[in-house]
């Protein structure tokens, strides 16, 4: 490599301050927009991924005049005798309004001695007190409780107008932060009791099935045997989680898109249009005998200098922003899976691909932009020194 | 040796109007000679160096340097031929104003990628040659006007070129200035360079250095 062309081209950034600071800013905030950008997303897919895998395979609800309806959780017995069910477990759930904030918590009731259909729900089973009124809370249920002052307690209250008082015992992490966040797990009791619902009946039942591939059969065993029910398979529930998360990402991508354009559009105006004092220069130098192509190796440096730091510039900006400040901002759009408001943690995805798209996406495309009108004018008789 | 045979150099304004700045030049200027162009403005004279160092071609004709055709030399060896052979000295002095003194004088070396105590070699000769010791590391635009000539010429001079071309080296100076500029004239001359200088400064016209006065007038010699 060749020294004093580095250090020529280090000295034509400095010459040109103003140019210099302008497309630095410039290109470090479309790479810093384009890596948080991708940097969220790659997150919510991943915390996606788990949510999904942590989906059960079969759901079973009851339709009574077009409407998800309690079911007689007798109906679990006749499921386990279909062959190829590995386990059925009827679950107790609901959504109970809080008022105070305007955002729904899911009730989650469990059994001290059932199998539970998630990891997550069998470590709160270890630890809940199923004797007494007691209660884990999510992240973000703690966080909405505490504003509005219960602390220690919550008092539900019951349809009938009464109120029941929960202890909160406890917090926890689930299998994944997008869907635990808005979660309170109680005892199957304590929940039929807020929902108002009687001891032989459930909200659904969730079927696990010893083979993936047998899946289609069982669910459409269980419609057979319970005309009334819809059987709501793995496949269903991971097309409506996609539905939500494509559509988010669609506006994002549109955003980006139009943010993309702009940039580019003054990026290529401030690097293509060579002012005469850039015109001349380059007409010195091949007057005192550069070639076309030293010319353009220096334009190279120039150009690969200011964007490869505006690169990493951007990159450790978005690091910084997506992983240490959690995205604010940016990450309320995606996080409307549950009404609730608070924020969850943002898992660290780090992978090379979307840091080699956003260098594509700017490198190359700016030393480009620099490159080939220092080309055009590099071609040109170089006779206009003389004037 | 340099020769010029039958230039003309046409310029085109637009797809109707062209200019013809020379119609039709013979100029032979032997090795080691002073030649002054002289004519008033717009004659051709600049047109004829930059013909000579190859930054630009002919309409037709030949330009041949030492045997060399160099108006039929592609864009990379036209420019290998200038930084071997020629120095040029504008009438502007064409220096880059934010660089300092130093990193001016070393410019035509950049590409060549030298090793750092050649480079050194090379610019303690021309500062020393041209009397600017002192001043290598001062931005160019806090020098005054003579100085920032020097420098053109020091850089005209780093690479020990044969030919050395001047455009109205004089316009910017004044008259102590311009005898200074001939006193470089003179040395240059006797280092045995060959050099020519396009000027109607009237100060060239009869000096015993000189050994030719050609005179251009719409692009012709007369
Ligand atoms: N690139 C160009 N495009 C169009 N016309 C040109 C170009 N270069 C030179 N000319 C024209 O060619 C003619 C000769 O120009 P040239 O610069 O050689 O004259 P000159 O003798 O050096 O004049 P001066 O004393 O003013 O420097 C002029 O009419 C000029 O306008
Ligand atoms: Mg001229």
């Amino acid at each position: 490599m060749n020294i004093y062309l580095v250090e020529y081209a280090i000295n034509s950034l400095l010459r040109q301050k103003y140019k210099t600071i302008f497309v630095t800013v410039i290109l470090t905030t479309l790479v810093f927009l384009l890596t948080s950008v991708f940097f969220i997303t790659n997150s919510i897919k991943y915390e996606l991924q788990s949510t999904v895998d942590a989906l059960p395979e079969i759901v079973v609800q009851k339709i009574k005049a077009g409407r998800h309806y309690d079911l007689d959780s007798e109906r679990v017995d006749d499921i386990l005798e279909i062959t190829g069910v590995n386990s059925a477990v009827a679950r107790v759930w609901g959504y109970y309004y809080f008022a105070n904030v305007g955002v729904n918590f899911t009730v989650v009731g469990i059994d001290e001695y059932e199998e539970q259909y998630k990891n997550s729900l069998n470590l709160i089973a270890k630890s809940l007190d199923f004797s007494t009124n007691s209660m884990f809370v999510g992240e973000g249920v703690k966080k909405s409780m505490s504003e509005s002052y219960y602390k220690e307690y919550f008092n539900f209250i019951k349809p009938n107008g009464t109120l029941k008082k929960m202890n909160i015992s406890g917090v926890f992490e689930g299998d994944t932060q997008l869907e635990s966040n808005d979660m309170i797990v109680m005892s199957k009791e304590n929940a039929r009791d807020i929902f108002d619902m009687s001891q032989s009946r459930a909200t659904d039942i969730v079927v696990k099935v010893a083979n993936v591939d047998e899946i289609h059969t069982v669910a459409s065993k269980i419609r057979l045997i319970f005309p009334d029910s819809r059987v709501i398979t793995k496949d269903d529930l991971k097309i409506s989680y996609q539905n939500i998360f494509d559509y988010k990402s669609g506006i994002f991508l549109a955003l980006f898109v139009v943010s993309l354009f702009t940039f580019f559009i003054i990026i290529y105006d401030k690097a293509s249009g060579l002012s005469s004092e850039e015109k001349r220069e380059i007409g010195i130098l091949k007057a005192i005998g550069w070639r076309v192509d030293d010319v353009l190796k220096e334009k190279f440096y120039e150009g690969f200098i200011i964007s490869f730091f505006a690169y990493l510039l951007g990159v450790f900006l978005s690091l910084g922003f997506v992983y240490i400040l959690k995205a604010p901002l940016i990450q309320k759009i995606f996080t409307g899976y549950s009404e609730l408001k608070t924020s969850f943690d943002l898992p660290f995805v780090f992978d090379i691909q979307t840091l080699a798209l956003v260098f594509f996406l700017s490198v190359p495309i700016y030393i480009a932009a620099t490159i080939i009108p220092s080309w055009r004018s590099a071609t040109l008789e170089a006779d206009e020194v003389m004037r | 040796m340099i020769e010029l045979k039958n230039i003309i150099k046409r310029y085109e304004i637009n797809k109707n109007n062209t200019v013809t700045a020379l119609n039709g030049i013979n100029l032979t200027v032997k090795e080691g000679e002073l030649v002054v162009l002289k004519g008033a403005s717009g004659s051709g004279k600049s047109t004829i160096l930059s013909l000579i160092a190859a930054l630009s071609k002919p309409t037709s004709g030949e330009v041949i340097v030492d045997d060399k055709r160099v108006s039929k030399l592609p864009d990379n060896f036209a420019s290998d031929f200038r930084r071997d052979n020629v120095g040029f000295i504008f009438q502007k002095y064409n220096l880059i104003n934010s660089l300092s003194v130093k990193e001016n004088i070393i410019l035509p070396l950049v590409p060549m990628n030298l090793h750092v105590n050649i480079v050194e070699a090379k610019l303690k000769r021309v500062l020393k040659m041209f009397h600017i010791e002192n001043k290598e590391n001062i931005l160019v635009k806090n020098l005054s006007g003579g100085e920032q000539q020097r420098v053109a010429i020091a850089r005209a001079n780093i690479n020990e070129p044969k030919i050395i071309l001047a455009d109205e080296p004089t316009a910017n100076l004044d008259e102590k200035l311009s005898m200074k500029f001939i006193d470089i004239l003179k040395e240059l001359r006797q280092q045995g360079k060959t050099v020519i200088v396009a000027t109607h400064d009237p100060l060239f016209f009869n000096l015993d250095i000189v050994d030719k006065v050609v005179e251009i007038h719409q692009g012709l010699i007369s």
